[in-house]
């Protein structure tokens, strides 16, 4: 929780501002039932006319600074409480964008984004509050407690006897209905649930008529959310009846006490008038700070959160050689990784090199751990272990931006960002011209992109799956690098599409290229072939020594081979 | 967590008030008695509580005279009428507090009532609504519906109810309190509520004001937030740190700047109220005493004054709060109903659909889900009894629109799909759908155990009936490796198993359920080459006997066919078998061709 604080160090200064704002308020509004006091105890008792007006006046001017003093508290706390978030925004934004994909999959990726928008908000919505409570309570029931004993009644026992009896009230209210807060947290998750499970799955729902079975199995899921929530509700509204009871009993139980006072030791009525103000101040005080303990779980969970993703450890970390030769070799030796938490390996043990020039496939079955390897040359996660040489040094040691700007990458998932053409193709390469860009989209096949000023909304949702992956592949190749990543990107081309990209594709022949399919159109002229499974290379070779000596190549292959076989 | 839409929307009001009103007040209109209840018992729990001050006023005015009396010498407080009047006092609170409660239990019991209704309506309309009218829906636009819509649908209506008219009584009684008082008083600090009132309403129309701004930047922040998280490896992979960073922080201090003007703004009411209630206190204090010289009123009323003055500002903040709360709820209402009264699905007949024996017959069958656009086009052919159809065809082409066209799940256009010669519109759609299997890629289980899961094609199998099920489809083997075997619960993503697996499940489920006719759909490429191997013999054992439509990808199914239906554009292109379509030398053998070239 300690790092959740950090944003609020710079904002001491103002806090303290709304610490003497709320003092200057608490004092005025406490001065009131006294001189109150003071008008019936003086003014009608002496029939005093100017002293009433006076003290009016000295009222009046009490209200007033009061009222300003509270609008300088909404000013102060306002700005504090979104200062803050807005602070706290930026060092998990500025933290998360340092992930790598191990701490992305950790967390997930959805998750993260909650945490950064939602969870924030959730803090900030109560911020305000709390420094007005935390302050303004304590500051009030001191204020009334030094009030109370200047009256110097003997009525103070009234007031913490009836501490005493709300406290054993809270207390046993709370503790019949906490335990079920959870229950129908799980309930109305379990509502959720059936829904979305009913929503998603409506055409075999009606393929099977199941309807009346689906409706039976979510109405005993909402009769025991509306259960457990009568009784709930039955015992949570007993509170607040029973506090105002408590706060008027009090009154009674002070005139009655009070009258004895008067009598015997002379204590004026006006002073139990107060008294009476600055016992429910008192007791007002108390439940704001209650209220405030009651709310702390709610920012409490989010707080826990927010405190995660700031406490996360990285696992990458930057090295200091910014020196990449030109044309250099990439080499894989013994390299494995293991999802944290994983008793099974994804890689195991792998080795190959990329040559400038060369060509090299990876081709396997979905979760075979492809994509694992071409994650691990940009470093966007590190092998658990073994090495991964650049001219022989491992690239640990590189600096990541000089690591980076050698490697072109294009995930599985084409992903692109809100704005326009233009702005996607200078993610390749921030400088890229007009002519850059038309030049990249052509050799991607991008046909369909008439302006570059043509928008990209969020995701990219304007583009279909095919002409997204032909914008991220011009992306990629836009700029010059040594190393190109492709993984599985030309799955949504027809084939057509895929072969005339690849043909483009020769340009870049000085660099290295490595491509993950699950096509063997994609990748059967590739100069090397690793076959993958299980994490495992069961087998390198070029398209032809495979279909000779791997099974499962041949298997992958069987299909398009069965076409061959079927036209002849 | 559910994922929630991040974009958050103005805040809600409703697009017609008086049908939003009168949709509530539909609801409300079962529960009559318990609603009188309520009222009765608001009724008389503030009565009490207004009472009260009152008498706690003239147990003052008994202490002062008493002191008065004792410091002249003349007498002493009156301690058996001031123990009468404070006994009476407490027993009022005493009511007052136990009708209070009661009021709000028969509120809750009313809201709680109308929530579970609604979520139950809300639930049969899901699974009663044509299909089209589901898949225009977003999932989460109506999972919200369900959930929170009905939630803050019932708060509004707990809160506003109890609220309002507690608010409204005390008013009332409040003032004719203090009426009965002192006429000039009452005035004097009634006057101010008026205008705490316009200067509330005016507060919060220029908060709003900012509150619309700061929204619009929160959105493109958390627009970009979500942008950047889900496309982090292109961040890094490209070296955009900086640059995402440098974007987000001129983002992120924009919304602060008005931000922190809309939270200032919305808590001036504070001040506000603050400010009317001290002032009114004063105004209290100094009139009360000059009253009080002037014999007008005595001191215990300027106690009782206090005391009154402090529960007519309540109301008056309450009101304000309330009506934000009921907008939402009108809205929430607005979109729960706007749900419930969309047309459920058509089911004209309820004739019921014996065995087939012949086979079905699809004539001159077109479609579209708008009326521009055909999606299926002049289709026509034959399926005998015990054939297997594959259709083939891109993606894209209408091969599964057909399917879903036999199982009714939308109506076709023009033309007639017919079983033994009998159109299908004739025929109770639950009938219908009782005899064709489906077994679809995306296969959809839901998290309960294995065993259920299979069950679901007939809910009334023997355990040793599923366990054979899944033999069938050489499932049984991976689910007995599980931990818990057949009793294995899928979680909520049903992620626990693979793909390949779930996919065995459907089979399974499909083989208990013994249809006449099947539908399926050959997996790609998503499953490794071994399960997919499985899936396609548990396919196979599936499809012995059985009339089948099979959307196939694999030359196997496809040669073994006995019609071979291709589809271009919803059109069919050629239909023969396999030796047939590669004598025609058309579409079919040139994409053969195509595809062994690579």
């Amino acid at each position: 929780m300690k790092k959740l604080l950090n944003p609020m160090i710079n904002k001491i200064p103002q806090i303290g501002l709304i610490f003497i704002f709320l003092l200057i308020q608490v004092y005025c509004d406490l001065t009131l039932p006294q001189y109150t006091a003071d008008i019936v105890n003086i003014g009608i008792q002496n029939t005093d006319f100017q002293f009433i007006i006076d003290t009016g006046l000295i009222m009046l001017l009490m209200v007033a600074i009061s009222a300003f003093a509270t609008v300088g508290v909404s000013f102060f706390a306002s700005r504090v409480a979104s200062g803050y978030a807005k602070d706290l925004r930026k060092i998990i934004y500025e933290k998360v964008l340092k992930f790598s994909n191990h701490e992305l999959n950790e967390i997930s990726r959805s998750s993260l984004i909650t945490r950064t928008t939602n969870d924030v908000n959730q803090i900030q919505g109560v911020l305000g509050f709390i420094f007005t409570t935390l302050i303004f309570a304590p500051l009030l029931g001191i204020g009334s407690i030094i009030k109370v004993f200047e009256l110097q009644t003997n009525l103070s026992w009234i007031i913490l006897v009836n501490f005493i009896v709300i406290i054993i009230l809270l207390v046993i209210v709370m503790v019949k209905v906490i335990p079920y807060f959870k229950i129908i947290q799980e309930i109305m998750d379990s509502i959720n649930k059936t829904a979305r499970e009913i929503l998603i799955g409506i055409p075999v729902i009606k393929a099977f008529v199941r309807q009346d079975f689906e409706e039976k199995k979510f109405q005993k899921v909402n009769k025991d959310f509306y259960d457990v929530n009568i009784h709930v509700f039955k015992t949570m509204l007993v509170m607040l009846p029973l506090i105002t009871l408590m706060m008027n009993l009090m009154v009674v139980l002070i005139l009655y006490f009070g009258a004895y006072d008067a009598i015997n030791n002379g204590v004026l009525t006006g002073d139990i008038i107060a008294f009476i103000q600055y016992a429910t101040m008192l007791v007002t005080s108390f439940l704001m700070i209650g209220g405030f303990f009651i709310m702390l779980p709610r920012i409490l969970v989010s707080g826990r959160r927010i405190s995660e993703v700031l406490n996360t450890k990285l696992t990458i970390t930057d090295g200091e050689l910014t020196e990449i030769s030109q044309n250099p070799t990439i080499e894989f030796k013994n390299v494995s990784y293991r999802y944290p938490g994983s008793e099974k390996e994804t890689l195991k043990d792998i080795n190959f090199s990329l040559k400038p020039g060369k060509t090299t496939a990876i081709i396997g079955g979905t979760g075979s751990g492809k994509s694992t390897i071409l994650n691990l040359i940009p470093r966007l996660q590190d092998p658990s272990s073994g090495e991964i040489l650049i001219d022989g040094i491992n690239i640990k040691d590189y600096n990541l931006k000089s690591l980076r700007d050698k490697i072109s990458f294009t995930p599985q998932k084409a992903i692109l960002f809100q704005g326009d053409v233009k702005s996607n193709m200078q993610i390749g390469k921030n400088d890229a011209s007009d002519d850059e860009i038309r030049k990249a989209l052509k050799l991607a096949q991008v046909d369909f992109v008439e302006n570059l000023a043509e928008e990209v909304t969020q995701g990219g949702s304007n583009f279909s799956g095919g002409q997204k992956q032909r914008l991220s592949i011009a992306r990629a190749i836009i700029n010059r690098h040594e190393f190109y990543l492709f993984d599985d990107c030309f799955s949504a081309l027809d084939m057509n599409t895929e072969r005339k990209i690849k043909d483009n594709l020769k340009d870049l022949k000085d660099s290295s290229i490595l491509i993950v399919s699950q096509r063997i159109s994609t990748i059967m002229d590739a100069d090397e072939i690793l076959v993958i499974d299980n994490g495992e290379i069961v087998d390198r070779g070029t398209h032809n020594k495979l279909l000779e000596s791997c099974d499962i190549y041949q298997e992958i292959a069987k299909i398009q081979i069965d076409y061959m076989e079927a036209l002849s | 967590m559910s994922p929630r839409p991040l974009k958050r929307q103005p805040p809600e009001k409703p697009v017609n008030n008086k049908k939003a009103i009168m949709n509530i007040l539909t609801l409300l209109k079962d529960h009559k008695f318990r609603l009188t209840l309520t009222i009765i018992s608001a009724v008389i729990s503030t009565a009490f509580t207004i009472i009260a001050p009152l008498l706690i006023g003239q147990a003052t005015t008994l202490i002062y005279d008493g002191t008065n009396k004792l410091i002249h010498h003349t007498g002493s407080i009156d301690f058996n009428s001031l123990t009468h009047i404070l006994i009476i006092v407490a027993i009022l609170y005493v009511v007052s507090s136990l009708f209070s409660y009661l009021q709000s239990i028969f509120l809750v019991e009313v809201t709680t009532k109308i929530s579970y209704d609604l979520r139950e309506r809300l639930i049969d309309k899901i699974l009663h609504l044509p299909m089209e009218k589901v898949e225009e829906n977003k999932r989460g636009d109506i999972l919200s519906r369900v959930t929170n819509d009905v939630d803050s649908l019932q708060n509004g209506i707990t809160q506003s109810f109890i609220q309002l008219t507690t608010a409204i009584i005390t008013l009332i009684g409040v003032f004719i309190m203090m009426l009965s008082i002192n006429v000039w008083m009452t005035l004097a600090t009634i006057i101010l509520v008026p205008i705490a009132f316009l200067l509330m309403r005016f507060m919060t129309r220029y908060s709003q004001k900012y509150f619309l701004r700061q929204l619009e930047y929160k959105g493109s922040l958390n627009g970009q937030v979500e942008e950047t998280f889900t496309g982090h490896d292109i961040i890094r992979a490209f070296n955009q740190e900086e640059i995402s960073m440098d974007k987000f922080e001129s983002d992120n201090e924009k919304w602060f700047s008005h931000e922190w003007k809309s939270q200032f703004y919305s808590s001036l009411n504070g001040p506000l109220m603050n400010f009317i209630s001290n002032f009114t206190y004063v105004v209290v204090a100094v009139l009360g005493a000059v009253f009080v010289l002037q014999k007008a009123i005595a001191v215990g009323d300027i106690l009782a004054f206090f005391q009154y003055t402090q529960s007519f500002n309540r109301p008056i903040q309450q009101i304000t709060r309330v009506m934000n709360q009921i907008q939402t709820a009108m809205a929430a209402s607005e979109r729960i109903f706007e749900f419930l009264e969309l047309e459920d699905e058509e089911n004209l007949s309820d004739k019921e659909l014996n065995e087939i024996k012949e086979g079905i017959t699809f004539e001159n069958v077109s479609f579209s889900y708008t009326p521009n656009e055909k999606i299926i086009k002049d289709l026509s052919f034959d399926v005998k009894k015990g054939e297997k159809v594959a259709i083939v065809g891109e993606t894209g082409a209408g091969k599964t629109t057909i399917v879903k066209l036999l199982m009714r799940f939308y109506d076709i256009n023009s033309g007639s799909i017919k079983i033994d010669g009998v159109d299908i519109e004739k025929y109770d759609k639950n009938s219908l759908r009782s005899h064709i299997g489906m077994v679809l890629q995306d296969s959809w289980l839901f998290s309960d155990t294995i065993s259920n899961n299979i069950r679901y094609g007939n809910l009334d199998a023997a355990d040793d009936e599923v366990i054979d099920a899944a033999s069938q489809v050489y499932a049984d083997n991976f689910i007995r490796q599980l931990s818990d075997g057949y009793e294995s619960e899928l979680n909520e993503d049903t992620d626990n198993i693979s793909h390949g697996q779930k996919q065995l499940l459907t089979i399974a489920r499909t083989i208990l359920s013994k249809k006449e006719v099947l539908i399926l759909d050959e997996a790609t490429s998503s499953v490794d080459t071994r399960t997919e191997k499985l899936i396609q013999k548990a396919m196979d054992k599936l499809m012995e006997n059985k009339t089948s439509f099979i959307i196939a990808h694999r030359l196997s199914t496809i040669r073994n066919a006995d019609n071979i239906i291709v589809i271009e554009d919803g059109e069919i292109i050629e239909q023969g078998t396999h030796d047939e379509l590669l004598k025609l030398n058309g579409y079919y053998y040139n994409t053969l061709k195509a595809q062994s070239k690579e």
